[in-house]
C-alpha cells in the first residue's frame, strides 16, 4: 500500500511507531489490572478510578514514547510500510487481545 | 443531566467516525486543494474523540454503577461482562489513532504516497473501531431494557 520510496517524515513515523506500542500496551495492562486486583486498585487510587487512570496512562504513554522516537530516529529508519502495516496488525491484535480476553475471562 | 451526558457522548463518538471518514475520502483524491480539509477534518476528528472520551468516562465513572448491577442481575450479564468491559478498553485504541490522525495528516499527502496510505490507514481504523465501540453500546443499552422488563418496570 505504501511507497518506500516516499519516506515518512520524522514526527509521523515516530508517532506511528508509538501509536502501534501504545495500544498493545493498554491491552497489556488490561490484563494486568482484570488478573491482579491489587494492581487494579493501584490504579484506581491514583486518580479515583482504574478507567481514569489506563486512559491518562496510555496517553501520556503515547506522547512520551513519540517524543523518544522523534528524537532517536527510532521509527524514521524503518520502512514507510512497515510502519502502516506494524500499526495494523497491532490495531488488530490489542483488539482481538481485549474482546478474547474477556470473552474467557 | 446524567441523560445529558449519555446521549452526548456517543454523538461526538459518531461525528467523530463520520469525520474520520471524510479524511478517508479527501485522502483519496489528495490534491493541493483540499490539503487544508483535510488537516482540518483530522483535527476535528481528535477533538471530537476526546469529547467522547471526557463526556463518557464521565458518566461512566459517575453514573453507569446503577447500570452494571441491573444489566449483570438481567437476562443478559454479558452486555456488561464481554460487551461493556471490551468497549471501556477498546476505545482507547480509537482514542490513540484520533490523537495521531492529525501529526500524520500535516504531510503533503498530495505528493507523499507513504504519508497518503498512513492517513487512509488510520482514519480507517479510527472509523472501523468506532463503529464497532459504537454498536457495542446498543448491546449494552440492550441489556439494561431487557433486564428492566424482566424486573417488570
Amino acid at each position: 500500500m505504501a511507497n518506500d520510496t516516499q519516506a515518512l517524515d520524522q514526527t509521523t513515523a515516530a508517532f506511528a511507531l508509538s501509536a502501534a506500542i501504545t495500544v498493545l500496551f493498554n491491552t497489556l495492562l488490561t490484563w494486568i489490572k482484570e488478573l491482579s486486583e491489587p494492581f487494579h486498585d493501584f490504579m484506581a487510587a491514583l486518580t479515583g478510578h482504574h478507567w481514569i487512570t489506563q486512559g491518562l496512562v496510555d496517553v501520556i504513554v503515547f506522547i512520551v514514547l513519540g517524543y523518544v522516537f522523534v528524537r532517536t530516529g527510532t521509527a524514521a529508519r524503518m520502512p514507510a510500510t512497515s510502519l502502516v502495516n506494524t500499526l495494523v496488525a497491532a490495531v488488530v491484535i490489542a483488539g482481538i487481545g481485549l474482546a478474547g480476553f474477556f470473552l474467557v475471562a | 443531566m446524567s441523560d445529558v451526558v449519555l446521549l452526548s457522548h456517543p454523538i461526538f463518538g459518531v461525528l467523530g467516525v463520520i469525520m474520520a471518514v471524510w479524511v478517508f475520502v479527501e485522502a483519496l483524491n489528495a490534491d493541493s486543494a483540499n490539503a487544508g480539509r483535510i488537516r482540518s477534518a483530522a483535527y476535528a476528528v481528535a477533538v471530537l474523540m476526546v469529547l467522547a472520551w471526557v463526556l463518557g468516562g464521565y458518566w461512566y465513572v459517575n453514573f453507569y454503577g446503577a447500570d452494571r448491577a441491573l444489566i449483570l442481575a438481567g437476562p443478559f450479564p454479558w452486555a456488561h461482562s464481554l460487551v461493556m468491559e471490551t468497549k471501556e478498553h477498546v476505545f482507547f485504541i480509537t482514542l490513540v489513532l484520533a490523537l495521531f490522525l492529525p501529526i500524520a495528516a500535516r504531510a503533503n499527502l498530495a505528493a507523499n504516497k507513504s504519508a497518503r496510505a498512513m492517513v487512509l490507514v488510520t482514519a480507517a481504523l479510527i472509523a472501523l473501531s468506532g463503529l464497532a465501540v459504537e454498536g457495542a453500546g446498543a448491546f449494552i443499552n440492550f441489556g439494561a431494557k431487557a433486564a428492566l422488563a424482566q424486573a417488570g418496570a
